[in-house]
């Protein structure tokens, strides 16, 4: 059935834009969005692909198909800034004639209350992503008289906000294009405004959110667009939102017309009915993901390179392809880089013929007899291994392949499915002495330091805590080093540091502390009354470029 | 009278904090289970997450945080999801209730009626092939789980046949609110109802024929007979009625606990944004707030149930009464 699904899919193309046609509301579904509306706090991606209609950064990424590969792009300023002082300073001068939902002229005073705001509200990305803003630290110790002194300055007269950095930070720009660093009013509440939205500066505004039964959107009556690019006119005039329904059921009604787009993915069993009698209603696009086996470096046997080594050359990739879909649906991923980012550069280290020295172009199949070598050497095999997985259909028979895999190099290998909220954050925490946990990523801006860095820095390795996104424990100064050349010299020199990440990329995976397993492709499915479906990398489908006939 | 609703409240009070301890006991003992990562957010950094332990109060030891929680819940009334800070609870439950409402009242009147007919039916043509065929059937609604009748009832009304003229007007699953639409109020639940009832008609059919066929060799059912009344009112106006004691404490039961959130399974098959759906989803995200907030309520709702039950039974058995005097 996957394998029929898969080909059926991989001879599919994308729905072709139509003649452009304002107006209509778009229907959509989900099992539920689950999140606060406001966006100096909400992360999870359902509301994020919402907020992006709502709200606008100071920078952005383009909003169209296609890979992202230069960054960030200006929104909210009018020019991308150079990084001046050595990559400390940054002044953005404001577009003109921008209005906020509730018709108040979009100023830098917004601007720099908003930042304020970032760390009031404990915003999540305040530390991890504007710590580095001169003040930040105050604002991290006493949120509520946060003033970012000095980090954040307002020239009202030049229409313009300075931001001063304690340290360069190649990737500033790129983390003021994730949704979290939107822009609200001045005067909005510095406290979450859960199913309260603040106003916003995008096409579309809240009018009505019941996070158990839906939210509505409507025009924004001040959005007059600056940049196609960055924020595109909306059709659609109105976007009702309705929460409830389970996947299989989501399938049926966008089916039947009944709604016009699915939040959540279609599920494998009724890919070959949704490929097979509805071609010209799906859309299947790449971004950049990782799913992979994150191998805790510090706990047995998970602490010999060689037996990480071992594993990487024994898994099948190819099963797990199968599992994900099949070929049309996701591919094998050899390293932590995803295809199609800047700085990805094809290198297999783990496959048959391959080595870390002498890697493949790509995965061409499993070396158990190297696997089993290695395992040998490093007198481990017997030893017990528990694979930690979230409890979905998708990931335990993914984590129980991975269990035969481990069997067939000698351990004792079980698997423990856990509550999907809480395997995550449970993975992470050291304390709970988490062998390996299979999970996945999904950066927040398309960057290379948003995956290896973020993911395997020692910056990122917090022992003992619910929040240690480096959840291998890995820390290795050279890497760390390297990876610091990659951003700096990035910031001068584009094509330079990119080789630096790729270079980064292939030090981590020859230390292995991860398998990586798939990358997956999104597919949309929308009702017939919908055309125009444009996916982008970073958004997901543009909802406000749905349009109805 | 006043030391029994006193004794009642006592009572009802005991349960309720034996619940509400539980509920807080078993998440706080779940692995994983500590909600501050959630809370404050993928890759967030330690500062923030040391600030929204602070703010949340799970620095403090558990006995504290039980007290504030239940404070939240009872006195402030403003308790806040775990998952969504801004989404408070309490008025989430109580938004969630009509529908569940609609749901189990519309399907209480089909079962009711379907198996007070039915076996009715079935004892006044005792071991003919109706009583035998009418009990089958009832063993058959008794043996379906109610997700899978309701999942057949998707496949059938919404999949394989929502385009013939049988199903064509099944609207998309989900909720219509009365007010909103009495028509489509009706489509959207009548699916549901008939799902939901299946089971219960099954069950109280067969309970009630039994009842019935035992109660026709009392003395007052021959006392009934013997004073030449026809058979026909011997069954309705002697025989039903007692034999809807035992009816009446079961539907009371049960009538409870679906209302409280026990419809559960219909409501998520079908999509309705009830009190069942929203424990549902609770569980799922392991939000503790919305699980103490949904198990409070239903356990209210039993107890008062409960509390009716033994009212009714008073109005419909004499000997209760009598007992009572």
């Amino acid at each position: 059935m996957r394998r029929r699904a898969a080909i059926f899919f991989a001879a599919m193309v994308p729905v072709c834009a139509a003649q452009a046609a304002p107006g209509g509301t778009l229907r959509l579904t989900a099992h539920a969005i689950g999140s606060t509306l406001d966006p100096h706090i909400a992360y999870l991606q359902l509301q994020l692909q919402v907020s992006a209609t709502v709200y606008d950064g100071l920078m952005t990424y383009p909003k169209a198909a296609g890979p992202v590969t230069g960054g960030a792009i200006p929104d909210l300023a009018d020019v991308r800034p150079v990084p001046q002082d050595g990559g400390l300073t940054y002044v953005f001068h404001l577009r003109d004639g921008v209005r906020f939902s509730n018709g108040k002229a979009v100023d830098v005073e917004d601007v720099a209350a908003s930042f304020r705001r970032m760390f009031k509200v404990h915003g999540p990305t305040a530390g991890s992503y504007f710590g580095v803003l001169v003040g930040a630290d105050a604002c991290l110790k006493d949120a509520e008289h946060c003033a970012l002194a000095g980090g954040v300055v307002a020239d009202p007269a030049q229409h313009t906000v300075t931001f001063h950095l304690t340290r360069p930070d190649p990737d500033f720009l790129n983390q003021l294009g994730f949704a979290q660093a939107a822009i609200v009013p001045a005067d909005t509440p510095a406290h979450d405004m859960g199913n309260e939205a603040p106003f916003g500066t995008g096409p579309y505004r809240y009018v009505r959110y019941s996070p158990n039964g839906g939210m509505t959107l409507e025009r924004n009556p001040y959005f007059r667009e600056w940049s196609h690019e960055a924020q595109p006119a909306a059709y659609p005039d109105r976007i009702e939102y309705r929460f409830g329904l389970d996947e299989e059921a989501e399938v049926s009604a966008v089916e039947n017309g009944q709604y016009d787009w699915m939040g959540d993915g279609v599920p494998l069993d009724r890919l070959g009915e949704v490929g097979r009698r509805y071609t010209d209603r799906v859309t299947i696009s790449d971004f950049p993901n990782i799913y992979y086996l994150a191998l805790n470096v510090n706990e047995a046997p998970f602490n010999d390179v060689r037996v990480r080594q071992a594993l990487n050359y024994a898994v099948n990739r190819h099963a797990m392809v199968i599992h994900e879909g099949g070929e049309a649906l996701a591919q094998p991923a050899c390293q932590m880089l995803p295809i199609g980012l800047a700085g990805f550069e094809p290198s297999c280290a783990y496959t048959v013929g391959a080595a870390p020295d002498h890697p493949a172009h790509a995965w061409k199949a499993p070396d158990l007899d190297r696997a089993r070598a290695l395992v040998r050497a490093s007198g481990t095999a017997g030893q017990t291994v528990v694979i930690v997985a979230p409890a979905g259909a998708t990931y335990l028979a993914i984590a129980t392949e991975l269990r035969s895999t481990l069997e067939s190099l000698g351990y004792v290998a079980s698997v423990r499915g856990i509550n999907q909220a809480v395997q995550f954050t449970y993975i992470q925490n050291s304390a709970n002495h988490v062998q390996a946990g299979l999970t996945g990523w999904i950066a927040d801006y398309p960057a290379p330091a948003a995956f290896v860095q973020t993911l395997f820095s020692c910056a990122s390795f917090h022992p003992r805590s619910d929040n240690s996104i480096n959840m291998s424990g890995f820390c290795d100064p050279a890497i760390d080093a390297l990876m610091d050349r990659a951003g700096t010299v990035s910031m001068t020199d584009m094509p330079a540091g990119l080789a630096l990440w790729a270079q980064a990329d292939r030090a981590i995976m020859e230390k292995a502390p991860a398998v990586p397993l798939t990358q997956i492709r999104r597919i949309d499915f929308v009702g017939p009354r919908v055309h125009n479906v444009v996916v982008s990398p970073v958004y997901q489908l543009l909802l406000s470029q749905l349009q109805v006939r | 009278m006043l030391m029994t609703i006193l004794r009642r409240l006592g009572q009802t009070l005991f349960v309720l904090t034996g619940i509400s301890v539980l509920v807080f006991g078993v998440f706080f003992a779940t692995p994983g289970a500590d909600p501050t990562a959630r809370i404050a957010g993928r890759n967030a950094s330690p500062q923030t997450m040391a600030q929204v332990r602070h703010e949340y109060g799970f620095d403090r030891p558990l006995p504290v945080q039980y007290a504030t929680m239940m404070k939240k819940l009872f006195v402030t009334r403003d308790l806040t999801s775990y998952v969504d800070r801004g989404e408070k609870v309490v008025p989430e439950v109580f938004k969630a209730a009509p529908v569940t409402l609609s749901l189990v009242t519309g399907a209480a009147i089909i079962w009711v009626v379907v198996s007070i007919t039915m076996g009715t039916l079935a004892a006044a043509l005792r071991g003919s092939w109706v009583d035998r065929g009418l009990m089958m059937l009832g063993l058959i609604g008794i043996s379906m789980p109610v997700f899978w009748v309701g999942q057949v009832a998707n496949l059938l009304s919404q999949s394989r046949y929502h385009d013939t003229i049988v199903f064509r007007w099944v609207p998309a699953l989900g909720y219509v609110p009365f007010t909103e639409s009495p028509w489509g109020w009706f489509k959207a639940l009548v699916l549901a109802w008939i799902t939901l009832a299946i089971l219960f008609i099954g069950l109280y059919s067969r309970v009630l024929r039994a009842d019935l066929i035992a109660v026709s060799g009392e003395d007052f059912m021959r006392t009934a007979r013997a004073k030449g009344l026809s058979p026909t009112r011997v069954l309705l106006r002697h025989g039903l009625r007692t034999s809807l004691v035992t009816f009446v404490s079961l539907f009371g039961m049960d009538f409870a606990q679906l209302v409280g959130g026990g419809a559960l399974l219909t409501e998520v098959v079908f999509g309705l944004q009830g009190v069942g759906r929203l424990t549902y989803q609770a569980l799922t995200n392991l939000d503790l707030p919305l699980i103490m907030a949904t198990v409070m309520y239903s356990a209210v709702f039993v107890v008062i149930a409960n509390a009716l039950v033994d009212m009714v039974y008073i109005v419909l058995d004499p000997r209760v009464r009598d007992g009572r005097a």
